[in-house]
């Protein structure tokens, strides 16, 4: 019943964003327009930033279990995981493409280079998933296991998140294909980064000549 | 055997791991490289002059190699938009020294291939469907590389099918690397851009129209029904319903390519009715279609021995439309009248726009000359009923005329590129026609019916 109620009020939100390009100015504006009451309201959400998060932590929720539906997702290794968890995010995004540009561009404006409130929740979702797949990589040797480092792996791969995020909302090629091959060449990257590769050598090398001694 | 449809080989393999060659994306990294070859091919004038003044002969050849290995090695390294304008450049003889010339010819498109997601993205974006869903059969890796995309292979109802997926965004890198190229690339080679425009719009039209599969889709329907008559041609079916602006599905056709084919030692008759079959096709296109494929490239084309020899005929990427006019200035330059009467010729020549009315009589006469040898040369297989290509002193004396051309103190002067625009794709299609003849070694009834 209550989570009814809390579906009802995000979409009578977004519709209003949407329609106006603004949060409503006030949560009675809402709820009279809902016909409910103003408590009906906080018994669901404290604030409308709190329905921002949710929309995005929805996004995410929802591109991983789409992505997951893919009949050769379990064939995938992680790198491929995560391009297809961009790539159905993208089109969820662009399917609200006038909510999720409004509500980026306002709060990447806000704070370059630093995680947006808006986000918060979208994040935890991703660094889990983001866990999840570099662990599945470790054990297909795709990802390189470093003590220390690679602790702080899923805050670099959120870094690369918001570039997607931040780099869809200033697109302005025609269907976003811009974004299509920034992600392509991101995760490439970045798993580049994390398999092994010369650094690791280099520290062996390192180490071997310290131990040595 | 199935062989690789639609797409010239690409240098990389496809299958396993594929080293990423460092690739500099943005604006700002490839102005850089290009600042970087800028420097060093200046560096390269100035150790050229010094070593003049110096007294020490320097050939201006060894001048031009080392400039050309030095843009070579800064273009290889970036994206192949750049090396295919370089290579329709280089087509182009008369535009570039020579040294440059060979080195853009060795150019090939590099660029990491597409992920699977990315192809399932492609496809749902197109179809609301994943290959998978698409396609009975669908193969996530490439089995090929494309110049703006790669192939997979399909199967639907049990056809064989080539699906070919294009690279996002090609089309806004090529624009975004001609702006980039073209100063730059003029300066270094000594060109005024007022004069080469309308030869750069040629070339960006055509690099851009590759780009458009419902167009290639169009042109390849239409080009093969109407080509359909001719004997021992193949033509991939394509099929609308499974294609887009970015994905082209067409039938999985079967053959080797050129060398290979070679090598399994065909008789003189293969060779001489794959030879005949593939003259037939480009004669029908130009004089009854014109319209030509304008690429003839060994990659393009896929040859079986069954049926005394077959051309599979693939890729109608690059298509050139032949004006009217165009078209009866080039085969007028062809004919034996042309060549015997000088003042036809340079009629024919002022209305190309090699000749113009202010140049001085010993340039006009040195014009009428090259152009009449070089004429007399090309326009051989024309002029006769048959005609030999395995001749071997036929290629040779080709490649001595243009190197003897570019021997000529005049031509070698000469800053501003001359002749109609359209010239350049109706060249690269009969320099890549009579390669592929001459490879083939056919004996080819030239003879227009």
């Amino acid at each position: 019943m209550e989570n009814i109620e809390k579906d009802r009020i995000k979409k009578a939100y977004l519709d209003y964003v949407l329609r106006k390009g603004t949060p409503p100015a006030s949560v009675f504006q809402l709820t009279s327009k809902l016909k409910i009451q103003e408590a009906d309201f906080y018994r669901s959400y404290p604030n409308f930033d709190a329905i921002d998060r949710e929309i995005w932590a929805d996004f995410a929720r929802e591109a991983r279990q789409q992505a997951a539906k893919e009949p050769v997702w379990e064939q995938y290794g992680a790198r491929e995981k995560l391009l297809g968890f961009y790539y159905t995010l993208l089109e969820m995004l662009k399917q609200n493409r006038s909510y999720a540009l409004q509500s980026l561009r306002q709060s990447l404006k806000r704070m370059p280079g630093l995680t947006p409130r808006v986000l918060d929740d979208f994040r935890q979702d991703f660094e889990v998933f983001v866990q999840d797949i570099l662990q599945e990589g470790k054990r297909k040797d795709e990802v390189a296991v470093r003590p220390l480092l690679q602790d702080q792996y899923p805050r670099f791969f959120w870094q690369q998140a918001l570039f997607v995020l931040g780099f869809f909302a200033k697109d302005e090629s025609l269907n976003f294909e811009r974004t299509d091959a920034a992600v392509e060449k991101a995760v490439t990257l970045s798993f580049d980064l994390v398999g092994r590769n010369t650094l690791d050598s280099a520290l062996d090398f390192a180490r071997f000549l310290v131990q040595r001694r | 055997m199935e062989e690789t449809p639609g797409v010239e080989p690409a240098a990389g393999n496809l299958t396993g791991s594929r080293i990423l060659v460092s690739l500099p994306t943005t604006k700002v990294a490839r102005a850089a490289r290009f600042a970087k070859t800028g420097l060093k091919v200046g560096a390269n004038y100035v150790k050229h002059y010094a070593k003049r003044a110096a007294g020490v002969t320097s050939e201006t050849d060894d001048l031009h190699a080392a400039n050309a290995a030095e843009l070579y090695g800064t273009l290889s390294e970036m994206k192949g938009s750049v090396l295919k304008v370089a290579q329709m450049l280089a087509m182009e003889k008369n535009m570039l020294p020579t040294a440059y010339a060979d080195q853009f010819a060795q150019a090939q498109y590099q660029s990491p291939p597409l992920s699977g997601p990315l192809v399932t993205k492609v496809f749902r974006e197109a179809f609301g469907r994943s290959p998978f869903e698409v396609f009975d059969e669908f193969d996530i890796n490439a089995r090929q590389a494309a110049s703006i995309g790669q192939v997979h292979f399909a199967r639907k109802d049990g056809k064989a099918l080539a699906v070919k997926v294009q690279y996002p965004g090609v089309a806004d890198s090529i624009r975004s690397d001609i702006r980039l190229v073209k100063p730059i690339a003029l300066r270094v080679m000594g060109l005024d851009e007022a004069q080469v425009r309308p030869y750069l719009e040629e070339v960006e039209t055509r690099l851009l129209e590759e780009t458009n599969y419902a167009l290639e889709l169009q042109r390849g329907t239409e080009i093969a029904a109407q080509c359909a008559h001719l004997a021992h041609l193949e033509f991939a079916r394509y099929y609308p319903e499974y294609s887009t602006n970015r994905v082209l599905t067409m039938d999985w056709l079967t053959g080797q390519h050129l060398k290979e084919f070679l090598a399994t030692s065909p008789t003189q008759e293969i060779r001489n009715q794959l030879g005949q079959a593939l003259w037939d096709f480009y004669a029908f296109q130009m004089h009854t279609l014109h319209r030509v494929h304008a690429d003839p490239h060994p990659g393009n084309f896929l040859l079986r021995a069954d049926a005394g020899g077959t051309v599979g005929v693939l890729d109608f990427g690059c298509v050139k439309e032949i004006p009217a006019d165009v078209y009866e200035l080039f085969t007028a330059l062809l004919t034996a009248e042309a060549l015997a009467d000088e003042t036809r010729l340079a009629d024919l020549l002022t209305q190309a726009d090699v000749l113009r009315p202010d140049d001085a009589p010993t340039r006009r006469a040195f014009y009428i000359n090259t152009m009449q040898a070089s004429l007399e040369l090309v326009g051989r297989p024309f002029r006769q009923h048959t005609f030999d290509f395995g001749d071997p002193a036929y290629m040779t004396a080709l490649y001595a005329l243009g190197d003897d051309l570019m021997q000529q103190p005049e031509l070698r002067q000469q800053r501003e590129p001359r002749g109609s625009e359209h010239f350049i794709y109706l060249n690269r299609t009969y320099v890549g026609l009579y390669a592929l003849l001459t490879e083939l070694r056919a004996v080819v009834r030239t003879e227009r019916k």
